[in-house]
């Protein structure tokens, strides 16, 4: 009986730190991709230029997610213009495109994943500022699209203008 | 075979459109390239292309620019330029002003340009620098219009960044690049649209009066009216089924938004008036034996006249 007893607490036991544990991991992965994108200027040819603002708890996680949510902006939200500054749609305009490929992207947004090839941070435009307990980080980032664009239309993530013809 | 085979997938292969760039009526206007001349007794502005791509270095730059990003995306546009001078060689040219004359202009030089070039799209494109004290800034127009309906494809515009730079050439650049991807992300939507219900024309069919054939619209065969049959060879022969017919009656009927194949079954891109033949083929063969006379009214429409040849 104190067996049972015992069994049946390491059971709850065992079931209450899967779920606290399972709520970080959960936060940590929206945090990812917790941003805004916004025009910055219009890019030299074959590239964008934006500002992207990330969201998260620790600072150094916010600074590291900037050029990636740069590239996952360009690639699956886009930016509205203004100003002078002309908005862009997303290059990948089917919806579910991010599920149906979800092993390519994970491997292109890795730590060390391909999306690097196609970001250069411009220095000097980083600001920062803390907001209930959440860092709000924003940095221009220059995003070369043109081989983006050809690199996603090689992986038949989308479709070329040529495509059909 | 195999040989066989390729040669099948070869021919299945369907043509790019073909792209050419000219400068719009209104920035031609305004720019100072154009013809004046006397039509119904009305002036009316031609422009002339020619003289704007003679003299203007900002329209040849623009063209060269978007000739590159276009060319990047695998879409090398036609040239105007060469265009125009096949135009000269072929003596066509005089069409362009033939309304100095006092004749009543066939064709307007945009139809000329799109006949004799056969593209498939017509980008106009139009700038205008404006002036806020010491800075400038650039309002850019490009529009995508289908050579055979006239209709609007898509367009890329928007009023640049001020700056104090002076320069047409480096601003209209920056506009062509930064608009270059919204445009043609509707020239693709255009793309897709087309290779799924067809290219857009419009057949007219008349009956010229008192035809030698003794035939109407309301002619029966076989207990079915003419026009019904024409019907269901649209029916069968059009994308989807896909056309109206607006307006009918005994000597004329209109069809309006006729989705054609935009290649035919040997691979052929075909226009409304290859469309036609096929159409004047079938009412020339029995039982019909009915005479027919297609004529052209530029790439998306022609008419076909019954009763006689």
């Amino acid at each position: 009986m104190k067996k049972k007893l015992l069994f049946i607490l390491a059971l709850m036991v065992t079931a209450v730190v899967a779920t606290v544990d399972a709520k970080p991991k959960a936060q940590r992965e929206m945090d990812e991709f917790r941003y805004e994108i916004q025009c910055a200027g219009n890019g030299v040819q074959g590239t964008y230029l934006v500002r992207v603002w990330t969201y998260n708890k620790k600072l150094k996680a916010a600074l590291e997610a900037c050029p990636r949510n740069a590239v996952h902006g360009v690639i699956f939200k886009g930016f509205v213009g203004g100003d002078g500054c002309v908005g862009q749609r997303a290059l990948v305009r089917e919806p579910g495109a991010e599920m149906e490929y979800e092993d390519f992207f994970n491997h292109f947004f890795a730590s060390n994943g391909e999306y690097r090839k196609y970001i250069s941070i411009v220095p000097g435009t980083e600001e920062q500022m803390k907001v209930d307990k959440v860092y709000k980080v924003g940095i221009v980032v220059s995003v070369q699209k043109d081989e983006l664009r050809k690199a996603l239309e090689a992986a038949g993530v989308i479709k070329s203008l040529n495509y059909g013809f | 075979m195999l040989l066989a085979v390729a040669t099948l997938a070869a021919t299945a292969q369907i043509k790019k459109p073909e792209l050419m760039v000219i400068p719009s009526d209104v920035w031609c206007i305004q720019n100072g390239y154009f013809y004046e001349v006397e039509n119904m007794g009305n002036k009316v502005k031609v422009p002339n292309y020619k003289q704007a791509l003679q003299e203007d270095m900002g329209l040849k730059l623009a063209i060269a620019k978007l000739n590159d990003l276009m060319a990047e995306r695998q879409f090398p546009l036609k040239s105007l330029e060469q265009t125009l001078k096949n135009i000269e060689l072929q003596h066509a040219e005089d069409n362009l002003t033939v309304s100095k004359a006092g004749n009543d202009l066939a064709e307007s030089p945009l139809d000329e340009l799109a006949r004799t070039a056969k593209c498939d799209i017509i980008l106009e494109l139009s700038w205008e620098m404006k002036d806020f004290g010491p800075k400038h800034s650039i309002s850019y127009i490009l529009e995508a219009r289908d050579a055979y309906t006239g209709k609007s494809i898509g367009a890329a515009t928007g009023t640049g960044k001020q700056s104090f730079t002076a320069d047409v050439d480096v601003l209209l650049e920056e506009a062509i690049v930064a608009n270059m991807d919204n445009f043609n992300n509707r020239l693709q939507d255009h793309f897709l649209e087309m290779q799924e219900i067809g290219r857009e024309v419009t057949i007219d069919i008349k009956v010229f009066a008192n035809n030698a054939a003794g035939v109407d619209l309301e002619t029966e065969f076989d207990g079915e009216e003419l026009i019904d049959i024409i019907q269901d060879w649209l029916q069968q022969n059009t994308v989807k089924g896909r056309f109206t017919m607006p307006y009918q009656s005994e000597n004329i009927a209109n069809f309006t938004q006729v989705r054609i194949p935009v290649y035919d079954n040997s691979g052929r891109a075909i226009d409304a008036n290859g469309f036609a033949k096929q159409l004047a083929k079938m009412l020339k063969k029995a039982p019909y034996n009915i005479p027919c006379k297609v004529m052209v009214k530029g790439l998306g429409r022609a008419v076909i006249i019954l009763g006689e040849k």
